[in-house]
């Protein structure tokens, strides 16, 4: 059985339609790339997932249904995403970031937290422990107690990353991890998206721009266009169909006519 | 939280929880507990106007610690903190007058008052931010002081309402040095659950709301929830330290909660620093001795008696001069201040600017 669900997704605002008709599902440990040009609604479909917009048709997490959840009950189900901009907490060090990412899993009450009671301390303890194998697995020793805000873009974006595996989600969402980096943070990069697919059998979806990193990652690839979807399949043959090149490139008879 | 490194060479962390441990090293124990000796010698020292100066600062304390949780670090502006002060006080002062509930009653119940406060004006924060959210609060103030003073002339009391001190087995607490006690307990404690919360779960929720909403929630962490902790937590506070302020005083009356004193609570918070706990408590003592300090030095200046009827001006202008100085010079306020002469001498004798983002 699939672990994510998108059926029949649908998506306006007044009268412009972001998503029409969107489908598709992500299997157990698979990496679906979402592509397609600017505004064709990748982002749009991640909001959609988490919560935070509110479109027409079906999303599911194994039996679960997401639609109409509020994002935080969704985050607690075992859905994590990165933000296309980072939106990180810069007043705040990398271990607090990660904590915080990882909210959902603690569970302290307040109460208890006011006197911070044996009880809280060693969850405390615990998470740090937790948190800290996430930034093991992502390189970040050396950055663990600087403020994020001061660290430089390449290790923002891998910290937005380790923020959403501090969660241990079961469904990944990535978007655009990659934006903004140099070879050698994507190279990074790729290392640490193989890593928790194959080591923690995370599902994932991926929205990104780089089709070299595509290719090589992806186990399949859905593309849209303007809200719809224009392919869906393996990376060889969705990268060489003629309605993907066109949405991209544009056609010669289509720029004579408009 | 700010934490900063500890400065001690050959100090080795080994554990986790070494690093939650709020005193890390001997420097730390042994300053807290100089800092400690000198707060129990004050009353010892002080004169009785001192003293009297001493508690009303440890009262402010309170109040500016309560509302920099909500402010400063859920983010959550508030202009009703004399309504809650008041509040506080009012529950106090009735329970005392009506039924004459010992102290033991009146406490929890001032607490209690300021969680159901806590959530009904909580309840805006869901849908309003910053300015607009202020103005809701400012509802809070007008509402508990008409229903005070309401009170106040239905009960004939209108000059306000008389609280007896607490007794404890019998004897009643009138030295002004065991209330300099008592506070300095309510005050520690006040500061003691800050830190605490702030160090865990909730605190690191209420910086996230803070600083984005969406993300925050994004993230698993009940935005709506958190914004209505932080309320219930700050109101129930600041309840209590109204019912502190009626005992200590004596004396209840809605003169003394008008809107200048939520005024003074936010510049507590900005003059001291927004985002830091230490700014809270340099920001009370600031604020609250600021008005003796100029007059103070208005009585130095000749000619002293033609200037009497002229202290109360001068007193509002210079505040708001200092508060437009703070905004546009140390919008870190003296929290600021303070960790610029730490760095100083840090790094003395070399002359060095520290990193940026160190020193926050």
């Amino acid at each position: 059985m699939a672990d994510l669900t998108v059926e029949n997704l649908s998506l306006r605002f007044g009268g412009l339609t972001v998503l029409n008709d969107v489908s598709f599902a992500v299997e157990p440990g698979e990496l679906l790339a979402l592509i397609g040009p600017n505004g064709a609604g990748k982002t749009s479909v991640f909001n959609c997932i988490s919560g935070i917009y509110c479109g027409v048709g079906n999303i599911r997490l194994r039996n679960t249904n997401l639609m109409g959840r509020p994002p935080h009950e969704i985050a607690r189900l075992g859905v994590a995403r990165t933000f296309q901009h980072g939106e990180l907490f810069g007043d705040m060090s990398v271990l607090e970031n990660l904590l915080t990412g990882r909210h959902a899993r603690i569970r302290t009450n307040p109460i208890a937290e006011m006197l911070f009671l044996p009880s809280v301390r060693r969850a405390e303890v615990m998470h740090r422990q937790a948190v800290e194998r996430i930034i093991d697995v992502v390189d970040l020793e050396r950055y663990r107690h600087a403020p994020v805000g001061a660290l430089p873009f390449g290790v923002q974006k891998i910290v937005g990353f380790a923020r959403a595996l501090a969660l241990e989600p079961s469904v990944m969402l990535l978007d655009e991890p990659s934006a903004g980096l140099n070879r050698e943070e994507r190279e990074d990069l790729a290392r640490f998206i193989l890593r928790i697919k194959h080591e923690l059998k995370m599902t994932i979806i991926w929205i990104e721009h780089d089709m070299q990193m595509i290719a090589d990652l992806a186990d399949r690839i859905h593309v849209l266009d303007y809200g719809r979807t224009i392919a869906e399949g393996a990376p060889d043959d969705v990268l060489n169909d003629p309605n993907v090149l066109t949405a991209y490139l544009g056609t010669t008879t289509e720029s004579a006519g408009g | 939280m700010f934490r900063p490194l500890p400065r001690a060479s050959g100090y080795f962390r080994t554990d986790y929880a070494d690093e939650i441990a709020l005193l890390q090293t001997r420097g730390e124990r042994m300053s807290l507990a100089v800092f400690a000796l000198v707060l129990v010698a004050v009353p010892f020292i002080a004169s009785p106007f001192q003293l009297d100066l001493a508690c009303q600062v440890l009262l402010a304390s309170i109040g500016a610690l309560s509302l920099m949780l909500l402010t400063g670090y859920a983010g959550q502006i508030s202009l009703g903190h004399a309504g809650l002060i008041a509040a506080g006080a009012f529950t106090t002062g009735i329970l005392a007058r009506e039924i004459n509930a010992p102290f033991w009653v009146t406490l929890p119940a001032s607490a209690l008052t300021g969680v159901v406060l806590g959530l009904i004006f909580g309840l805006p924060s869901l849908r309003l931010r910053g300015l607009y959210l202020a103005v809701s609060t400012l509802a809070l103030h007008f509402i508990v002081i008409y229903l005070g003073g309401e009170y106040e002339t239905k009960r004939g009391f209108s000059t306000g309402i008389m609280v007896e001190k607490p007794k404890i087995a019998g004897v009643a607490l009138n030295d002004g040095r065991i209330w300099y006690f008592i506070l300095l307990v309510f005050a520690a404690a006040s500061l003691l659950i800050c830190i605490n919360l702030l160090r865990s779960r909730s605190g690191r929720a209420w910086r996230a709301i803070h600083a984005k909403e969406t993300v925050a929630e994004a993230l698993g962490i009940s935005v709506a929830g958190y914004k209505l902790l932080a309320f219930v937590i700050s109101s129930s506070m600041t309840c209590v330290a109204g019912s502190l302020f009626a005992y200590y005083r004596g004396f209840v009356s809605i003169e003394a909660f008008d809107l200048f004193l939520s005024i003074q609570y936010v510049a507590m918070i900005i003059i001291g620093g927004m985002g830091s706990l230490l700014g809270a408590l340099l920001g009370a003592m600031f604020v609250t001795l600021f008005p003796y300090a100029i007059e103070a030095l208005l009585k130095l200046l000749p000619n002293v008696q033609n200037l009497a009827g002229d202290i109360f001006a001068v007193n509002y202008a210079s505040f708001g001069v200092v508060m437009i100085l703070f905004l546009v010079l140390e919008p870190l306020g003296l929290v600021g201040i303070w960790r610029r002469i730490q760095n100083y001498f840090l790094l003395w004798p070399f002359k060095q600017k520290p990193l940026a983002g160190a020193g926050k």
